[in-house]
């Protein structure tokens, strides 16, 4: 019997790449698929991972392994396919030769992106196929699958993962690595260059190549039917969908789905024959469901399943019964269950994050914030409510000139705000910032509040360009103020936000100012570079009860009933304060000392 | 077998599911599993879903199917115990760790959490923090619950020390061995 071992989704497709003598892995972080190449980096050092500047960037370099005869791995979160969609779009018309999968983690119910796009519609726009597995053994099986398909029919492939598969585990066989030889680079301009007249035949290879792989696909092995016999429903479906879907124990059929783009679309025309119905059970829009239509099949589909949301065994027990298929393991409910109105519990910032003063002064100041994306994005949640807008990545710089020129048209020139983190200003906010200067009216009032924590924080902390200081100081260094003066950015202000009184002082000033001006914030992030003082405490007898320090929104600090004193005080957790002071300079009375 | 972990950022549930995976995976069952998806480490609540058995489709658990919730903090232990099944286990440290709504005092924590458990389900409530620090550090709360759980199942006790052998920092081994022990005598 073959080995076996728990694996996330992550883990699995790390472990696949590993197994099929993958050379080239690179990424951008982004929930849920993060943990995927850094499995990789820690894992498997055979093979070369990185997380690039952006997704657009990944994709290139892994445009370039491929294109070298490497198999290659680029992973991303579904909006990070957004940024790379430029390459993307073109690389596809080339006749792929080291084996190239994207994965997309895409995240139905979008339980850490700002929207629940369905990648497998941005796959088939770019002509590729798309393989979506179940659990975390298909997860590996389906990234190996999807090289060979990759060299088989020359053409970029598509995992798509979504967040719970991602982060869920389940038992994985274990097979060796297999060896691929590095072909290297062979010139052929009509092939990799791009341009017209070259590009014309490679539309027909697109379009070839899936009809290939879809009169193929029954060699392939991948799509799995489940026949229940004297079942008058046949049910489509594939991902984690098919899993919940098979805890019921439906009267239906199953065809299981491993590829969703192209459909075995002959062999459901065959059994479409033998069903009084096909319902296809899929997360997120119709996707299955649409191709078969337009095949001219008859079926159903999200006329019962939403089209938002995970669709969790209870969601698909419903829809079954709205279609009239009984189930064979109903949910049984306990009676009588309490109502739930339990508190909720939002996310906060850490103890001794960095961005808790910058936040509270924002929040004193009143002004109009546009946020970003990030840890920070947090600001826009009871109780800072500080942000007004987040969209995408680097998009507050774009923003704030758009609202401060429209502004201007309609006469004022009230303070704007735009706050972003060093990850992001990097990953996509660098354009934005330069094209701040283009029509620069020198009394245009901007206020740029740069975050620069040291790390990607929001994802983890994995590092970035802002790093260096915090590591051995061998990977790439950038001097961020300094960047920003090479830019063409006058006025500068670097400040150390544990100063709570200075840069208060400073940021009230900035914001005043009739300009653009720019704010560097330098104290890295309590998660990653952890902050180790002596904690503080609240003297009872000294608080006055203000809820200053309350307000700044830290973990360990709550008001609390103390013995003989009538009024509420302040009280600080010690087990949960690291040391950061900005309670005690927040304080109005001193009553918030060190240990 | 269907679990839920609960709790707080921080707080190691990640681990903990982990370990239990593992130590259902060599006690011979098909197992799947759940993680929290977002924000986990930022103070936001974390759960997590171990299902074991012959067979295990979806590592999901239903509401009203879990035969434990197990809760590192008193209002997540609330929040999930609609999830167990009749004559369920919760199984609960009896921490407070304020959400931002008690802090702004929106909302009074609800300090009388014992009167609010199920009456069809059966319910363990010990001082988890306060016993971890006895073990050593506050860190190994997670396995001192892991113990608590182990108790309830019949898995070779063996399985589990060897994996939190295996699992843990070395540099905390003797203080989780240790945690385990105590939660396993609760």
């Amino acid at each position: 019997m073959k080995k076996s071992q728990m694996m996330t989704g992550n883990q699995a497709i790390a472990r696949g790449f590993y197994e099929a003598g993958g050379h080239v892995a690179a990424s951008y972080p982004g929930s849920p698929t993060v943990e995927m190449l850094e499995e990789i980096k820690h894992q498997y050092p055979e093979i070369y991972a990185e997380f690039s500047v952006n997704e657009k960037v990944a994709l290139e370099v892994g445009i370039g392994s491929s294109m070298t005869g490497a198999r290659t791995l680029v992973s991303m979160k579904h909006v990070g396919v957004n940024v790379a969609a430029d390459p993307l779009m073109t690389f596809t018309e080339t006749k792929t030769k080291g084996g190239f999968v994207l994965m997309s983690g895409d995240d139905p119910g979008m339980a850490s992106s700002q929207n629940e796009q369905d990648n497998r519609i941005f796959a088939q726009f770019a002509n590729m196929p798309v393989l979506d597995p179940s659990d975390s053994q298909e997860a590996k099986d389906f990234t190996k699958l999807g090289l060979e398909i990759s060299e088989t029919y020359m053409t970029p492939v598509m995992l798509r993962i979504t967040s719970r598969l991602c982060h869920g585990r389940g038992l994985v066989t274990i097979d060796d690595r297999e060896t691929h030889d590095i072909k290297g680079f062979e010139k052929s301009p009509s092939d990799y260059g791009m341009i017209p007249p070259n590009t014309f035949d490679k539309q027909y290879h697109m379009k070839e190549r899936i009809e290939k792989l879809q009169s193929d696909l029954e060699q392939l092995n991948v799509n799995r039917y489940e026949a229940v016999s004297g079942a008058r429903t046949l049910i489509i479906t594939s991902g984690l969908a098919y899993q919940n879907t098979m805890e019921l124990k439906p009267d239906a059929s199953i065809l299981k789905l491993g590829i969703v783009f192209p459909l075995p679309m002959s062999w459901i025309r065959t059994l479409s024959t033998q069903y009084e119905k096909i319902l296809v059970i899929e997360e997120m829009t119709p996707f299955i469901e649409n191709q078969i239509k337009l095949a001219g099949i008859s079926c159903e589909g999200k006329a019962f399943f939403p089209f938002t949301g995970e669709l969790d065994i209870e969601v698909i027990e419903k829809g079954l019964a709205e279609a009239g298929v009984s189930v064979g393991n109903p949910t049984v409910m306990p009676v009588g269950l309490p109502e739930e109105d339990v508190m909720g519990r939002l996310p906060m910032f850490c103890a001794g994050c960095p961005h808790r003063p910058v936040f509270d002064i924002l929040k004193k100041s009143k002004n109009t914030v546009i946020g970003d994306i990030g840890c920070y994005s947090m600001g826009i949640l009871f109780p800072l409510e500080v942000l007004d807008s987040i969209i995408s990545m680097g998009a507050s710089l774009g923003m704030i000139k758009g609202m401060k020129k429209a502004q201007r048209l309609s006469g004022t020139n009230e303070p704007l705000v735009a706050v972003i983190g060093d990850g992001t200003f990097y990953h996509s906010g660098m354009t934005g910032m330069m094209n701040l200067l283009h029509q620069c009216d020198p009394s245009d009032n901007m206020t740029i509040v740069i975050l620069n924590n040291g790390t990607t924080a929001m994802t983890g902390g994995q590092p970035n360009a802002s790093s260096s200081p915090y590591g051995d100081g061998s990977d790439m260094h950038i001097d961020m103020p300094k960047l920003i003066e090479t830019m063409g950015f006058d006025r500068i202000k670097v400040v150390d936000q544990f100063d709570y009184k200075e840069t208060k002082r400073i940021m009230d000033e900035e914001m005043k100012h009739e300009g653009l001006s720019v704010v560097i914030t330098t104290r890295p992030c309590a998660l990653r570079y952890k902050i180790k003082e002596p904690h503080f405490y609240v003297d009872p007898t000294i608080c006055i009860g203000c809820r200053s320090c309350v307000k700044t929104n830290c973990p360990p600090i709550h008001m609390k009933a103390y013995e003989g004193i009538e009024k509420l005080k302040s009280s600080i957790d010690p087990t949960l304060c690291v040391g950061c002071s900005v309670c005690s300079q927040v304080c109005p009375v001193g009553a918030i000392k060190r240990s | 077998m269907n679990i839920i972990l609960a709790g707080v950022g921080g707080q190691g549930l990640v681990l903990l599911t982990d370990m239990i995976c593992e130590v259902a995976h060599r006690a011979g069952f098909d197992v799947k599993s759940n993680d929290v998806v977002g924000l986990s480490q930022r103070g936001g609540k974390v759960w997590g879903s171990v299902r074991f058995g012959e067979h295990i489709y979806s590592p999901n658990v239903r509401k009203g199917d879990a035969d434990f919730v197990v809760a590192l903090e008193a209002l997540e232990g609330l929040r999930w115990q609609n999830y167990l099944k009749s004559g369920g286990k919760l199984l609960m440290s009896t921490a407070e760790i304020y959400p931002v709504f008690a802090i702004a005092e929106k909302a009074p924590y609800p300090h009388d959490f014992m009167n609010q458990v199920r009456a069809d389900v059966l319910v363990e409530a010990h001082d988890i923090q306060k016993l971890s620090l006895e073990a050593g550090t506050v860190k190994v709360s997670n396995v001192l619950v892991m113990g608590l759980l182990a108790k309830h199942l019949h898995i070779d006790k063996a399985i589990w020390v060897e994996v939190i052998r295996e699992t843990v920092p070395s540099k905390f081994l003797e203080e989780n061995l240790k945690a385990f022990e105590v939660g396993m005598q609760l």
